[in-house]
């Protein structure tokens, strides 16, 4: 009974140091854990939409009601050239072959796609993790928000298609999957 | 032995990933490039001097029957610590190794130095251990890292080797790449060292 209540005691001092150290370094990092995450999100909604200066989160009550009608999107923000919005940028969660993937889209108020970015995933090195290259994300550019976008495996001919990742058609899909959600939403909630 | 010679001894003699295979978990599943696989075995090498010294200090306080729990809590604050200070610091390395950085948790190389050498150790003797040991993974990590990314990609650390008309070979960066290219490198390793024992 002793040796139980002596080795608990151990334990519980071990633990409790280790507590101790975790909980002054969280307060220690916390705020710029925070700083650098908000930073790196600005820093990607002006890579979509360049045109704007400032990003602000849309009004609650307009944002509650997108947010609750569809589980895929995450944010949206509205870019504003000093008093005027010139576009938005979406944040779009949707299921790729490694988990799901993060992709802020942004488009302008006329209805263009002015650029995509992946900005999380957990896709296959070297297949699915090209999505974040320039080459596949710069497809998206310029593409107007009223046709749907489709994915196809060869070069493509139509308007509003994009040439599938080598060997990552799922990725590929996952991504457009993403825009399409961030084009509708504009097309029904936000161009009105 | 020696401080220098516990130092060495993980660095080729009893390398952790050529002659032990202990961590084979992280070993497959980071090295699809060069640069994945240094910064792996950087982490894991920072985390095994730590816990090694701790270990090292707290080995008298810390009685058998509860040390395996005790030292999995040591390795942990440390693995947290650094996830912590990675995330702030170091946004994009941090974003590239994500969930294998809280892994290093259940690295069993970590676990097997301390059971096996830091709770038998000086603190010195310890760190130097972990030195020895947290390198020698770090380079293995590094090579087979090399060795993918310049068949599956083309390039090494992200720099392109054999320009565009070279065809890479998707498989090796794929999961069954890993194993491949392990199992040939231990093949090689021990072919190489038979050969230097049968030479001396």
């Amino acid at each position: 009974m002793r040796e139980i209540v002596k080795l608990g005691l151990i334990l519980l001092l071990i633990t409790s140091a280790a507590a101790v150290v975790l909980g002054l370094s969280n307060a220690a990092t916390i705020g710029t854990i925070e700083a650098v995450e908000a930073k790196a999100s600005e820093v990607a909604r002006k890579e979509v939409l360049p045109e704007a200066e400032n990003f602000k989160t849309l009004e609650e009550e307009k944002l509650n009601e997108i947010l609750n009608g569809n589980e895929k999107v995450l944010e949206v923000y509205a870019g504003y050239k000093g008093e005027n919005i010139v576009g938005y940028a979406i944040k779009t969660a949707t299921p790729g072959y490694g988990g799901n993937v993060e992709v802020i889209t942004g488009i302008s108020t006329e209805g263009k796609i002015t650029g995509i970015k992946v900005v999380k995933h957990q896709e296959t090195p070297g297949l699915g993790a090209n999505a974040t290259s320039a080459e596949f994300q710069n497809q998206y550019k310029d593409m107007n928000t009223s046709k749907e976008i489709t994915v196809v495996k060869t070069q493509p001919s139509n308007e509003n298609e994009i040439q599938a990742l080598t060997g990552a058609t799922i990725t590929s899909d996952a991504v457009t999957n993403g825009v399409n959600i961030a084009r509708e939403l504009f097309n029904n909630k936000l161009s009105k | 032995m020696s401080i220098i010679k516990t130092f060495k001894n993980g660095l080729l003699k009893e390398n952790p990933i050529f002659i032990q295979l202990l961590g084979m978990c992280p070993t497959l599943a980071v090295t699809t490039t060069a640069t994945d696989g240094l910064a792996m075995g950087l982490a894991t090498t920072t985390v095994l001097v730590s816990a090694n010294l701790v270990v090292s200090l707290l080995r008298k306080l810390i009685p058998s029957k509860i040390r395996i729990p005790s030292y999995i809590v040591i390795i942990a604050t440390f693995v947290t610590l650094i996830d912590m200070f990675m995330h702030a610091y170091a946004i994009d390395l941090y974003r590239s190794l994500g969930l294998f950085i809280p892994l290093i948790v259940v690295n069993c190389l970590i676990l097997g130095r301390a059971e096996s050498f830091a709770s038998k150790n000086t603190p010195v003797r310890a760190i130097s251990d972990g030195l020895g040991m947290g390198i020698g993974f770090a380079w293995a990590l590094t090579l087979l890292g090399s060795v993918r990314e310049l068949l599956g990609a083309g390039s090494i650390f992200g720099i392109s080797v054999f320009g565009e008309a070279f065809k890479p070979a998707i498989i090796m960066i794929l999961p069954p790449g890993a194993f491949l290219a392990l199992g040939i490198l231990v093949g090689i390793y021990n072919w190489l060292s038979k050969k230097r024992a049968a030479n001396a």
